[in-house]
């Protein structure tokens, strides 16, 4: 009886542990900075020879996907209304890697022909103060096309952006 | 036997036959493509299906009753490419995916040439914006030189035609 009651005592114990260190962590979560619009300047490959076509699809899938999370005001490279707006939070990308990769293999063989990009994502205030900075890659391994990539980019730095700005919250 | 084996080359070049054709029906009247607007285009959706033209000192890019037009002095840069895709596509490729013994596979192997045309352009505000364009094999640089005429401006003003060039250049089979 008393081992019964030994081991009962002991997995209330673990499943408070457990349960609370979730909670925990949400409270030691960075409040969002806040961020009236976004700018998103165009996709720069100057190290890297990046074709026409990817970096056109990057800039448009980044300023669709940013709208997609919320923000309403995003606004294009050289917008002549960026600049008057309060808490502007201005998005540089710098592409770091480039793999080509090829539909054809990847619809042959499955396995192989992977296209992959890198870009370092920099939010910054237009005066030059960085907020964040990240690596975010893009990828296309099984189906559709090589600018698939570019999407899958775009989605995963709108969510990073999604994560750490919010359009209500501290300045 | 003989004449199996006998309809079984007439299948096999009839479908090569299919494969190719498409191609040469490329082109239609002078001056206007048929072309894709891949993504970019303000107001179009992505992968529409229309024809690009230019004149009277614009891109128009047609599909059913509207149209979407850019000026051409706006545009900041123009830029061709080459690309592939495949042969059969659409839902019949789709499904081809599921034919037994790799058979999607092989067809994925068929793939025709086409072109890329990518546009940046600046809006009434400032605004920088990006379209990309596909089209038959071709009929890119057309395009492009008729922008440039009509005041389009450009960073690659002296590209090799995509015909000629072959598959090591580095602007070609880019993407396959």
């Amino acid at each position: 009886m008393r081992r019964i009651l030994n081991a009962a005592v002991w997995m209330s114990l673990f499943t408070l542990v457990f349960a609370a260190s979730p909670l925990l962590a949400q409270k030691s979560k960075p409040a969002k900075i806040k961020a009236a619009a976004f700018q998103v300047e165009m996709i720069q490959s100057d190290e890297i020879k990046l074709p026409a076509e990817f970096q056109v699809a990057l800039y448009e899938n980044l300023v669709r996907q940013l709208e997609k999370k919320g923000f309403s005001h995003v606004y294009r490279d050289g917008d002549r209304n960026a600049p008057s707006v309060a808490n502007l939070v201005v998005l540089h990308s710098t592409v770091r890697g480039f793999k080509a990769g090829s539909e054809k293999a990847r619809q042959v063989t499955t396995v192989s022909g992977a296209t992959s990009i890198t870009i370092h994502c920099q939010f910054t205030r237009p005066d030059g103060t960085s907020l964040l900075d990240q690596d975010v890659n893009g990828k296309v391994r099984f189906f559709g096309g090589n600018l698939r990539a570019t999407y899958d980019f775009a989605k995963k730095a709108a969510n990073a952006a999604q994560e750490h700005f919010s359009t209500t919250g501290p300045e | 036997m003989t004449s199996r084996s006998t309809m079984v080359v007439v299948g096999v070049a009839s479908l090569f036959a299919g494969l190719v054709m498409p191609a040469g029906n490329a082109q239609q009247a002078p001056g206007t493509v048929k072309a894709v607007q891949v993504t970019g285009l303000s107001g179009v959706k992505d992968n529409t299906k229309g024809t690009l033209n230019v004149g009277n000192g614009q891109l128009h890019f047609v599909r059913g009753k509207a149209s979407s037009d850019v000026t051409a002095a706006s545009i900041q840069d123009v830029v061709t490419g080459g690309d592939s895709q495949r042969a059969v596509g659409g839902t019949i490729g789709l499904m081809s995916m599921a034919a037994p013994y790799g058979g999607g596979r092989v067809l994925s192997l068929f793939r025709t040439k086409i072109d890329t045309l990518t546009i940046k352009y600046r809006d009434a505000d400032g605004g920088l914006h990006g379209a990309i364009f596909t089209m038959p094999v071709g009929t890119a640089d057309v395009i492009k030189k008729e922008l440039v005429a009509q005041g389009a401006h450009t960073t690659a003003p002296a590209e090799p035609t995509p015909v000629a060039t072959s598959s090591t250049s580095p602007n070609k089979e880019q993407k396959q």
